[in-house]
Protein backbone atom coordinates (compact mmCIF):
# COMPACT_ATOMS: atom_id res chain seq x y z
CA UNK A 1 0.00 0.00 0.00
CA UNK A 2 1.13 3.54 -0.90
CA UNK A 3 -0.14 6.76 0.30
CA UNK A 4 1.13 10.33 -0.70
CA UNK A 5 1.36 12.74 1.29
CA UNK A 6 1.91 16.64 2.13
CA UNK A 7 5.52 16.42 4.33
CA UNK A 8 5.35 19.66 6.88
CA UNK A 9 1.75 20.61 7.65
CA UNK A 10 0.48 20.97 10.38
CA UNK A 11 3.86 19.39 12.08
CA UNK A 12 5.88 16.60 11.14
CA UNK A 13 4.55 14.80 13.87
CA UNK A 14 2.22 12.75 12.14
CA UNK A 15 5.40 11.63 10.06
CA UNK A 16 6.96 10.34 12.97
CA UNK A 17 4.17 8.28 14.27
CA UNK A 18 4.68 6.43 10.52
CA UNK A 19 8.40 6.20 11.47
CA UNK A 20 7.39 4.20 14.80
CA UNK A 21 4.10 2.90 14.63
CA UNK A 22 4.14 -1.03 14.26
CA UNK A 23 3.52 -3.12 11.42
CA UNK A 24 0.38 -3.66 9.74
CA UNK A 25 -1.26 -6.51 9.32
CA UNK A 26 -0.08 -6.79 5.37
CA UNK A 27 3.36 -6.74 5.86
CA UNK A 28 4.49 -10.13 6.46
CA UNK A 29 8.49 -9.05 6.12
CA UNK A 30 10.78 -10.86 3.70
CA UNK A 31 9.29 -13.49 1.62
CA UNK A 32 11.26 -16.84 1.97
CA UNK A 33 14.07 -16.87 -0.75
CA UNK A 34 13.87 -13.79 -2.31
CA UNK A 35 17.42 -13.17 -0.95
CA UNK A 36 18.59 -16.38 -2.27
CA UNK A 37 16.89 -15.20 -5.62
CA UNK A 38 18.54 -11.73 -5.72
CA UNK A 39 21.69 -12.95 -5.32
CA UNK A 40 21.48 -15.87 -7.54
CA UNK A 41 20.02 -12.95 -10.44
CA UNK A 42 22.76 -10.62 -9.61
CA UNK A 43 25.68 -12.97 -9.18
CA UNK A 44 26.12 -14.17 -12.77
CA UNK A 45 27.33 -10.91 -13.68
CA UNK A 46 30.49 -11.26 -15.64
CA UNK A 47 31.58 -7.71 -14.94
CA UNK A 48 35.24 -6.53 -15.05
CA UNK A 49 34.59 -3.78 -12.75
CA UNK A 50 33.12 -3.12 -9.06
CA UNK A 51 29.37 -2.83 -9.55
CA UNK A 52 27.36 -0.75 -6.59
CA UNK A 53 23.62 -0.86 -7.21
CA UNK A 54 21.42 1.35 -5.27
CA UNK A 55 17.98 3.70 -5.65
CA UNK A 56 19.75 5.80 -8.03
CA UNK A 57 21.02 3.15 -10.57
CA UNK A 58 17.40 1.97 -10.33
CA UNK A 59 16.13 5.29 -11.02
CA UNK A 60 18.25 6.99 -13.40
CA UNK A 61 19.31 3.78 -15.42
CA UNK A 62 22.25 3.14 -17.25
CA UNK A 63 23.44 7.15 -16.71
CA UNK A 64 24.61 6.50 -13.77
CA UNK A 65 27.34 3.96 -14.60
CA UNK A 66 28.45 6.92 -17.05
CA UNK A 67 30.33 8.78 -15.18
CA UNK A 68 33.67 6.85 -12.34
CA UNK A 69 32.27 8.87 -9.12
CA UNK A 70 34.30 11.75 -7.66
CA UNK A 71 34.19 13.22 -4.49
CA UNK A 72 32.67 16.99 -5.11
CA UNK A 73 30.82 19.26 -2.40
CA UNK A 74 27.41 17.43 -3.39
CA UNK A 75 28.53 14.08 -3.37
CA UNK A 76 30.02 15.02 0.33
CA UNK A 77 26.67 16.45 1.36
CA UNK A 78 24.54 13.58 2.82
CA UNK A 79 27.89 11.65 4.21
CA UNK A 80 28.77 14.75 5.90
CA UNK A 81 25.43 15.48 6.90
CA UNK A 82 24.42 11.98 8.58
CA UNK A 83 28.26 12.52 10.82
CA UNK A 84 26.69 15.66 11.56
CA UNK A 85 23.61 14.22 12.69
CA UNK A 86 25.08 11.89 15.17
CA UNK A 87 27.36 14.37 16.33
CA UNK A 88 24.05 16.61 17.38
CA UNK A 89 22.01 13.50 18.10
CA UNK A 90 25.26 12.54 20.87
CA UNK A 91 24.96 15.90 21.79
CA UNK A 92 28.69 16.93 21.08
CA UNK A 93 26.94 20.00 19.10
CA UNK A 94 24.52 22.34 19.37
CA UNK A 95 23.82 22.95 16.15
CA UNK A 96 24.09 21.31 12.15
CA UNK A 97 26.89 23.74 11.12
CA UNK A 98 29.07 23.33 13.90
CA UNK A 99 28.21 19.78 13.95
CA UNK A 100 29.34 19.49 10.08
CA UNK A 101 32.38 21.02 10.87
CA UNK A 102 33.62 19.48 13.37
CA UNK A 103 32.83 15.66 11.31
CA UNK A 104 35.58 17.29 8.59
CA UNK A 105 37.91 18.01 11.23
CA UNK A 106 37.41 14.42 12.24
CA UNK A 107 37.61 13.16 8.90
CA UNK A 108 40.85 15.26 8.18
CA UNK A 109 42.49 14.52 11.45
CA UNK A 110 42.10 10.47 10.34
CA UNK A 111 43.34 11.13 7.11
CA UNK A 112 46.55 12.96 8.03
CA UNK A 113 47.48 10.74 10.67
CA UNK A 114 46.99 7.91 8.07
CA UNK A 115 44.54 6.13 8.91
CA UNK A 116 41.98 6.83 5.90
CA UNK A 117 42.16 4.66 2.61
CA UNK A 118 43.03 6.30 -0.82
CA UNK A 119 39.76 7.53 -2.60
CA UNK A 120 37.70 7.79 0.63
CA UNK A 121 36.03 11.12 1.87
CA UNK A 122 38.64 11.78 4.48
CA UNK A 123 41.03 11.63 2.19
CA UNK A 124 39.96 14.10 -0.20
CA UNK A 125 38.70 16.27 1.83
CA UNK A 126 42.17 16.58 3.56
CA UNK A 127 43.79 17.71 0.22
CA UNK A 128 41.07 20.61 -0.35
CA UNK A 129 41.33 24.19 0.69
CA UNK A 130 39.89 25.51 3.78
CA UNK A 131 37.30 27.41 1.67
CA UNK A 132 36.34 23.84 0.24
CA UNK A 133 35.95 22.40 3.26
CA UNK A 134 34.26 24.86 4.42
CA UNK A 135 31.26 24.47 1.61
CA UNK A 136 31.18 21.26 2.52
CA UNK A 137 29.79 22.43 5.79
CA UNK A 138 27.58 24.43 4.93
CA UNK A 139 25.96 21.87 2.43
CA UNK A 140 26.37 19.26 4.95
CA UNK A 141 24.62 21.74 7.75
CA UNK A 142 21.55 22.21 5.03
CA UNK A 143 20.97 18.47 4.49
CA UNK A 144 21.28 17.97 8.31
CA UNK A 145 18.48 20.61 8.83
CA UNK A 146 16.30 19.56 6.42
CA UNK A 147 16.29 15.96 7.83
CA UNK A 148 16.22 17.03 11.45
CA UNK A 149 13.19 19.18 10.48
CA UNK A 150 11.63 16.54 8.81
CA UNK A 151 11.26 14.13 11.78
CA UNK A 152 11.31 17.13 14.56
CA UNK A 153 14.43 15.58 16.09
CA UNK A 154 14.12 17.90 19.21
CA UNK A 155 11.12 16.71 20.21
CA UNK A 156 11.47 13.44 19.08
CA UNK A 157 15.31 12.44 19.57
CA UNK A 158 13.78 9.48 21.74
CA UNK A 159 11.76 7.50 19.39
CA UNK A 160 13.77 8.57 15.71
CA UNK A 161 17.60 7.59 14.98
CA UNK A 162 19.44 9.62 12.88
CA UNK A 163 22.58 9.31 11.27
CA UNK A 164 22.15 5.34 10.88
CA UNK A 165 24.33 2.92 8.82
CA UNK A 166 22.97 2.06 5.50
CA UNK A 167 22.33 -0.83 4.30
CA UNK A 168 24.97 -2.58 2.60
CA UNK A 169 24.67 -6.52 1.10
CA UNK A 170 27.40 -7.82 -0.88
CA UNK A 171 26.11 -10.45 -3.70
CA UNK A 172 28.01 -13.90 -3.19
CA UNK A 173 30.52 -14.63 -5.69
CA UNK A 174 30.45 -11.41 -7.80
CA UNK A 175 31.93 -8.01 -7.77
CA UNK A 176 28.47 -6.15 -7.14
CA UNK A 177 27.73 -4.34 -3.78
CA UNK A 178 23.83 -3.56 -2.99
CA UNK A 179 23.62 0.21 -0.71
CA UNK A 180 20.30 0.78 0.54
CA UNK A 181 20.10 4.40 1.78
CA UNK A 182 17.97 5.22 5.54
CA UNK A 183 18.21 8.43 6.77
CA UNK A 184 16.87 7.99 9.78
CA UNK A 185 14.32 5.08 11.27
CA UNK A 186 12.25 4.30 14.23
CA UNK A 187 13.60 3.28 17.29
CA UNK A 188 10.55 0.93 18.04
CA UNK A 189 10.39 -2.64 17.20
CA UNK A 190 8.72 -3.15 13.35
CA UNK A 191 9.82 0.84 12.78
CA UNK A 192 9.58 2.78 9.48
CA UNK A 193 12.90 3.51 7.85
CA UNK A 194 13.33 7.44 6.38
CA UNK A 195 15.02 8.30 2.91
CA UNK A 196 15.42 12.29 2.51
CA UNK A 197 15.38 13.34 -1.18
CA UNK A 198 16.45 15.79 -3.41
CA UNK A 199 13.58 17.68 -6.12
CA UNK A 200 10.24 16.36 -6.52
CA UNK A 201 9.26 12.50 -6.84
CA UNK A 202 10.05 10.71 -10.14
CA UNK A 203 8.43 8.37 -12.04
CA UNK A 204 10.61 5.60 -10.64
CA UNK A 205 10.86 7.00 -7.16
CA UNK A 206 8.34 3.82 -5.73
CA UNK A 207 10.93 1.47 -7.05
CA UNK A 208 13.89 3.61 -5.87
CA UNK A 209 11.76 3.42 -2.10
CA UNK A 210 11.26 -0.51 -2.97
CA UNK A 211 15.10 -0.90 -3.15
CA UNK A 212 16.04 1.47 -0.03
CA UNK A 213 13.16 -0.78 2.18
CA UNK A 214 14.39 -4.23 0.35
CA UNK A 215 17.92 -3.85 1.42
CA UNK A 216 16.94 -2.70 4.61
CA UNK A 217 15.05 -5.92 4.72
CA UNK A 218 17.52 -8.07 4.07
CA UNK A 219 20.42 -6.25 6.59
CA UNK A 220 17.74 -6.53 9.48
CA UNK A 221 17.57 -9.49 11.84
CA UNK A 222 14.43 -11.85 11.96
CA UNK A 223 12.75 -9.81 14.12
CA UNK A 224 13.77 -6.10 13.29
CA UNK A 225 12.12 -6.40 9.54
CA UNK A 226 10.94 -2.36 9.08
CA UNK A 227 7.34 -2.17 8.63
CA UNK A 228 7.61 0.75 6.40
CA UNK A 229 9.90 3.02 4.00
CA UNK A 230 8.92 6.51 4.23
CA UNK A 231 10.21 8.84 1.23
CA UNK A 232 10.39 12.52 1.84
CA UNK A 233 11.15 15.29 -0.74
CA UNK A 234 11.32 18.59 1.50
CA UNK A 235 12.09 20.73 -1.75
CA UNK A 236 8.24 19.89 -2.77
CA UNK A 237 7.11 19.12 0.54
CA UNK A 238 5.71 15.61 -0.03
CA UNK A 239 6.31 12.47 1.52
CA UNK A 240 5.38 8.99 -0.26
CA UNK A 241 4.85 5.93 2.62
CA UNK A 242 5.04 2.71 1.25
CA UNK A 243 4.01 -0.35 3.24
CA UNK A 244 7.03 -3.47 2.73
CA UNK A 245 4.77 -5.89 2.22
CA UNK A 246 5.97 -9.06 0.27
CA UNK A 247 5.06 -7.35 -3.35
CA UNK A 248 7.04 -4.14 -2.26
CA UNK A 249 9.69 -5.99 -1.19
CA UNK A 250 9.55 -8.02 -4.80
CA UNK A 251 9.59 -4.98 -6.79
CA UNK A 252 12.56 -3.87 -5.40
CA UNK A 253 14.26 -7.05 -6.04
CA UNK A 254 13.00 -6.57 -9.69
CA UNK A 255 13.72 -3.11 -9.65
CA UNK A 256 17.37 -4.32 -8.98
CA UNK A 257 17.42 -7.26 -11.50
CA UNK A 258 16.36 -4.67 -14.07
CA UNK A 259 19.07 -2.25 -13.03
CA UNK A 260 22.09 -4.20 -13.40
CA UNK A 261 23.91 -3.19 -16.47
CA UNK A 262 24.13 -6.83 -18.74
CA UNK A 263 27.25 -8.91 -19.13
CA UNK A 264 29.63 -7.99 -21.47
CA UNK A 265 29.14 -10.25 -24.79
CA UNK A 266 31.52 -12.58 -25.29
CA UNK A 267 33.64 -11.39 -28.11
CA UNK A 268 35.12 -15.03 -30.37
CA UNK A 269 37.86 -14.27 -32.64
CA UNK A 270 37.55 -15.26 -35.71
CA UNK A 271 39.13 -18.37 -36.41
CA UNK A 272 42.84 -17.24 -37.96
CA UNK A 273 43.14 -17.18 -41.97
CA UNK A 274 44.57 -20.19 -43.12
CA UNK B 1 3.07 45.76 0.08
CA UNK B 2 4.52 46.19 3.40
CA UNK B 3 7.88 46.47 4.09
CA UNK B 4 9.63 46.58 7.33
CA UNK B 5 11.73 49.81 8.57
CA UNK B 6 15.62 49.11 7.29
CA UNK B 7 17.71 51.38 7.33
CA UNK B 8 21.10 51.48 4.80
CA UNK B 9 23.48 50.99 8.16
CA UNK B 10 21.14 48.26 9.54
CA UNK B 11 22.69 44.27 9.61
CA UNK B 12 20.75 42.49 6.61
CA UNK B 13 20.16 39.62 8.90
CA UNK B 14 19.31 41.82 11.71
CA UNK B 15 16.97 43.19 9.55
CA UNK B 16 15.40 40.02 8.40
CA UNK B 17 15.34 38.15 11.92
CA UNK B 18 13.90 41.15 13.50
CA UNK B 19 12.34 40.92 17.52
CA UNK B 20 11.17 37.61 18.29
CA UNK B 21 8.32 38.67 20.26
CA UNK B 22 7.04 40.67 17.45
CA UNK B 23 6.72 38.05 15.32
CA UNK B 24 3.45 37.03 13.94
CA UNK B 25 1.75 33.58 14.77
CA UNK B 26 2.37 31.31 12.06
CA UNK B 27 -0.63 31.34 9.98
CA UNK B 28 -1.07 27.41 8.75
CA UNK B 29 -3.95 27.88 6.81
CA UNK B 30 -3.14 29.84 4.09
CA UNK B 31 -1.09 26.95 2.10
CA UNK B 32 -4.04 25.29 1.35
CA UNK B 33 -6.30 28.48 -0.19
CA UNK B 34 -3.49 29.37 -1.91
CA UNK B 35 -2.64 25.84 -3.89
CA UNK B 36 -6.57 25.73 -4.63
CA UNK B 37 -6.40 29.31 -6.04
CA UNK B 38 -3.28 28.83 -8.08
CA UNK B 39 -4.95 25.51 -9.35
CA UNK B 40 -8.00 27.46 -10.39
CA UNK B 41 -5.96 30.33 -12.07
CA UNK B 42 -3.76 27.61 -14.12
CA UNK B 43 -7.40 25.47 -15.36
CA UNK B 44 -8.86 29.24 -16.14
CA UNK B 45 -5.43 30.15 -18.38
CA UNK B 46 -4.49 26.68 -19.99
CA UNK B 47 -7.36 24.36 -18.84
CA UNK B 48 -6.28 20.88 -18.29
CA UNK B 49 -2.20 20.55 -19.42
CA UNK B 50 -0.86 17.32 -19.42
CA UNK B 51 1.37 16.37 -16.59
CA UNK B 52 4.74 18.67 -16.47
CA UNK B 53 3.43 20.40 -19.21
CA UNK B 54 4.28 23.98 -17.87
CA UNK B 55 7.71 24.82 -15.66
CA UNK B 56 8.25 28.23 -14.18
CA UNK B 57 11.43 29.28 -12.76
CA UNK B 58 12.06 32.28 -10.63
CA UNK B 59 13.49 34.27 -13.59
CA UNK B 60 10.15 33.24 -15.51
CA UNK B 61 7.46 34.15 -12.90
CA UNK B 62 9.67 37.57 -11.60
CA UNK B 63 9.66 38.75 -15.83
CA UNK B 64 12.29 39.14 -18.20
CA UNK B 65 15.23 40.52 -17.40
CA UNK B 66 18.42 40.88 -19.67
CA UNK B 67 19.55 37.53 -20.58
CA UNK B 68 22.54 37.49 -18.95
CA UNK B 69 25.56 36.05 -20.61
CA UNK B 70 28.01 33.26 -19.38
CA UNK B 71 30.36 35.81 -17.95
CA UNK B 72 27.31 37.08 -15.69
CA UNK B 73 26.57 33.90 -14.76
CA UNK B 74 30.05 32.75 -13.90
CA UNK B 75 30.11 35.95 -11.45
CA UNK B 76 26.64 35.11 -9.85
CA UNK B 77 27.71 31.63 -9.22
CA UNK B 78 30.99 32.73 -7.23
CA UNK B 79 29.02 35.68 -5.31
CA UNK B 80 27.02 32.39 -4.19
CA UNK B 81 29.73 30.54 -3.32
CA UNK B 82 31.33 33.13 -1.80
CA UNK B 83 27.79 33.66 0.80
CA UNK B 84 28.02 30.08 1.42
CA UNK B 85 31.83 30.59 2.80
CA UNK B 86 30.33 34.04 4.48
CA UNK B 87 27.77 31.54 6.43
CA UNK B 88 30.59 29.32 7.53
CA UNK B 89 32.44 32.19 8.48
CA UNK B 90 35.40 32.38 6.23
CA UNK B 91 37.23 35.39 6.03
CA UNK B 92 37.04 36.32 2.33
CA UNK B 93 40.63 37.37 1.39
CA UNK B 94 41.13 36.93 -2.45
CA UNK B 95 37.38 36.23 -3.27
CA UNK B 96 38.14 35.15 -7.07
CA UNK B 97 40.77 32.10 -6.03
CA UNK B 98 38.61 30.88 -2.85
CA UNK B 99 35.14 31.04 -5.25
CA UNK B 100 37.02 29.80 -7.77
CA UNK B 101 37.90 26.44 -5.09
CA UNK B 102 34.94 26.47 -4.11
CA UNK B 103 33.46 26.04 -7.96
CA UNK B 104 36.05 23.43 -9.17
CA UNK B 105 34.88 21.52 -6.55
CA UNK B 106 31.79 21.61 -6.65
CA UNK B 107 30.71 19.03 -9.33
CA UNK B 108 27.50 21.26 -10.66
CA UNK B 109 29.61 23.42 -12.67
CA UNK B 110 31.90 22.56 -15.77
CA UNK B 111 30.39 24.77 -18.08
CA UNK B 112 31.07 27.94 -15.97
CA UNK B 113 34.96 26.58 -15.32
CA UNK B 114 35.52 26.27 -19.16
CA UNK B 115 34.38 29.69 -19.80
CA UNK B 116 36.59 30.66 -16.50
CA UNK B 117 39.29 28.84 -18.45
CA UNK B 118 39.03 30.47 -21.95
CA UNK B 119 39.69 33.92 -19.80
CA UNK B 120 43.03 35.59 -20.75
CA UNK B 121 44.48 37.61 -18.38
CA UNK B 122 43.10 41.13 -19.10
CA UNK B 123 39.83 39.09 -18.42
CA UNK B 124 40.58 37.03 -15.53
CA UNK B 125 41.84 40.84 -14.25
CA UNK B 126 38.84 42.49 -14.89
CA UNK B 127 36.51 39.55 -13.12
CA UNK B 128 38.46 39.32 -9.94
CA UNK B 129 38.07 43.06 -9.26
CA UNK B 130 34.45 42.31 -10.14
CA UNK B 131 34.02 39.75 -8.04
CA UNK B 132 36.26 41.72 -5.12
CA UNK B 133 33.91 44.54 -5.50
CA UNK B 134 30.85 42.03 -4.82
CA UNK B 135 32.72 40.52 -2.15
CA UNK B 136 33.44 43.50 -0.17
CA UNK B 137 29.24 44.34 -0.36
CA UNK B 138 28.46 41.01 0.70
CA UNK B 139 30.67 41.23 3.65
CA UNK B 140 29.40 45.21 4.70
CA UNK B 141 25.77 44.10 4.48
CA UNK B 142 25.47 40.62 5.66
CA UNK B 143 26.68 39.27 8.91
CA UNK B 144 27.46 36.00 9.39
CA UNK B 145 24.35 34.46 10.91
CA UNK B 146 24.70 32.35 13.99
CA UNK B 147 24.72 28.64 13.91
CA UNK B 148 21.57 28.54 16.31
CA UNK B 149 19.57 30.13 13.50
CA UNK B 150 19.99 27.51 10.94
CA UNK B 151 21.37 28.55 8.19
CA UNK B 152 20.78 26.68 5.29
CA UNK B 153 22.15 27.82 1.37
CA UNK B 154 21.08 27.18 -1.91
CA UNK B 155 17.52 25.34 -0.50
CA UNK B 156 15.45 25.10 -3.54
CA UNK B 157 11.83 24.89 -4.20
CA UNK B 158 10.35 22.68 -6.46
CA UNK B 159 6.28 22.73 -6.18
CA UNK B 160 3.71 20.27 -8.35
CA UNK B 161 0.13 21.99 -8.59
CA UNK B 162 -2.54 21.50 -10.80
CA UNK B 163 -1.94 17.43 -11.10
CA UNK B 164 1.64 17.88 -11.79
CA UNK B 165 0.14 19.84 -14.58
CA UNK B 166 2.82 22.80 -13.64
CA UNK B 167 6.06 22.84 -11.72
CA UNK B 168 7.15 25.80 -9.67
CA UNK B 169 10.97 26.16 -9.36
CA UNK B 170 12.70 28.36 -6.93
CA UNK B 171 16.20 28.91 -5.45
CA UNK B 172 16.32 30.13 -2.38
CA UNK B 173 20.46 31.65 -2.10
CA UNK B 174 19.98 31.56 1.99
CA UNK B 175 16.85 30.32 4.25
CA UNK B 176 17.49 31.39 8.12
CA UNK B 177 15.05 29.72 10.52
CA UNK B 178 12.78 26.46 10.88
CA UNK B 179 9.67 26.17 10.29
CA UNK B 180 6.99 24.46 12.46
CA UNK B 181 7.24 26.94 15.67
CA UNK B 182 4.01 29.07 17.27
CA UNK B 183 5.59 32.04 15.25
CA UNK B 184 6.76 32.82 12.09
CA UNK B 185 10.17 32.84 11.38
CA UNK B 186 11.73 31.56 8.16
CA UNK B 187 13.75 34.21 6.74
CA UNK B 188 14.54 34.02 2.70
CA UNK B 189 17.49 36.38 1.09
CA UNK B 190 17.51 36.33 -2.69
CA UNK B 191 21.46 37.43 -3.54
CA UNK B 192 22.04 38.99 -6.45
CA UNK B 193 24.77 40.74 -8.72
CA UNK B 194 22.25 42.55 -10.49
CA UNK B 195 20.53 46.34 -9.54
CA UNK B 196 17.45 45.82 -7.73
CA UNK B 197 14.12 46.91 -9.91
CA UNK B 198 10.09 45.81 -10.00
CA UNK B 199 11.58 42.46 -10.93
CA UNK B 200 12.50 41.32 -7.69
CA UNK B 201 9.74 42.15 -5.82
CA UNK B 202 7.57 39.67 -7.84
CA UNK B 203 10.73 37.30 -7.28
CA UNK B 204 10.37 38.04 -3.68
CA UNK B 205 6.91 37.22 -3.70
CA UNK B 206 7.17 33.57 -6.01
CA UNK B 207 9.48 32.77 -3.06
CA UNK B 208 7.53 33.43 -0.36
CA UNK B 209 4.85 31.71 -2.09
CA UNK B 210 7.02 28.75 -3.00
CA UNK B 211 8.18 28.10 0.69
CA UNK B 212 4.49 28.41 2.23
CA UNK B 213 3.16 25.82 -0.17
CA UNK B 214 6.34 23.37 0.35
CA UNK B 215 6.32 23.52 4.31
CA UNK B 216 2.58 24.44 5.07
CA UNK B 217 4.02 27.71 6.66
CA UNK B 218 4.17 31.27 5.68
CA UNK B 219 8.18 32.67 5.90
CA UNK B 220 8.05 35.41 8.24
CA UNK B 221 10.54 37.55 6.11
CA UNK B 222 11.79 37.82 2.61
CA UNK B 223 14.36 39.66 0.77
CA UNK B 224 16.96 40.66 -2.00
CA UNK B 225 20.38 42.21 -1.53
CA UNK B 226 21.92 43.27 -4.40
CA UNK B 227 25.95 43.42 -4.43
CA UNK B 228 26.51 45.53 -7.33
CA UNK B 229 25.32 48.58 -4.95
CA UNK B 230 24.56 47.24 -1.87
CA UNK B 231 20.51 48.25 -1.66
CA UNK B 232 18.11 45.70 0.15
CA UNK B 233 14.37 44.71 -0.12
CA UNK B 234 12.89 43.63 3.04
CA UNK B 235 9.03 42.54 2.90
CA UNK B 236 7.08 41.29 5.92
CA UNK B 237 5.13 38.09 4.54
CA UNK B 238 1.43 38.70 4.52
CA UNK B 239 -1.34 37.65 2.38
CA UNK B 240 -1.10 40.76 -0.07
CA UNK B 241 2.34 39.40 -0.87
CA UNK B 242 1.49 35.94 -1.51
CA UNK B 243 -1.45 36.95 -3.29
CA UNK B 244 1.25 39.03 -5.27
CA UNK B 245 3.04 35.71 -5.72
CA UNK B 246 0.01 34.16 -7.09
CA UNK B 247 -0.83 36.61 -9.85
CA UNK B 248 2.72 36.31 -10.96
CA UNK B 249 2.64 32.95 -11.47
CA UNK B 250 -0.65 33.09 -13.00
CA UNK B 251 0.65 36.03 -15.20
CA UNK B 252 3.34 33.87 -16.36
CA UNK B 253 1.68 30.74 -17.61
CA UNK B 254 2.16 30.41 -21.42
CA UNK B 255 -1.42 30.84 -23.09
CA UNK B 256 -2.32 27.89 -25.04
CA UNK B 257 -1.69 28.47 -29.15
CA UNK B 258 1.09 31.32 -28.35
CA UNK B 259 4.25 30.17 -28.64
Amino acid sequence: MTTVRRLLAPSPASLVALLTAPADATTSGLPDGLRRAVCERLGGGGHDVVLRLDAFAVERGPARFGEPFRWTVRASRRTLGTAALRHLEDRVATDPLRAATEAIEALCDRAHRGLARRGTLGTWLATQPAAVRAACAVAAATWATAVAHVVDLDLHHDVVAVGVPDAWVEVPGARTTLHGRADAVGRAEGRGVLRVRDGAPGPRALDGLAVDGLLASLVAGGADQPARILGAWPDAGLCVVVELDAETLRRGARALVRAAPSPKPVVVSPPLAA
Amino acid sequence: MPATTFRAADDLVDALRGTAALRPVADRGLAGGLRAWLEDGVFERVGAPEPDAVSLSTRDVAGAREDAGPLAWLRGSMVGALLALRVAGVALTDPLERAVEVLRASGRNDALLRTLDALDADERARLAAEVGAHSRVLCDRLATPPPRWAPRCAVRQRVSVAGGALVLRGLVDLALGAPGGERACVCLLDVTTARLDASHETALAYLALLETIRSGEPPLRVAALSTADGAALVRDVDESLLADGVAAVIAALPVPGSS
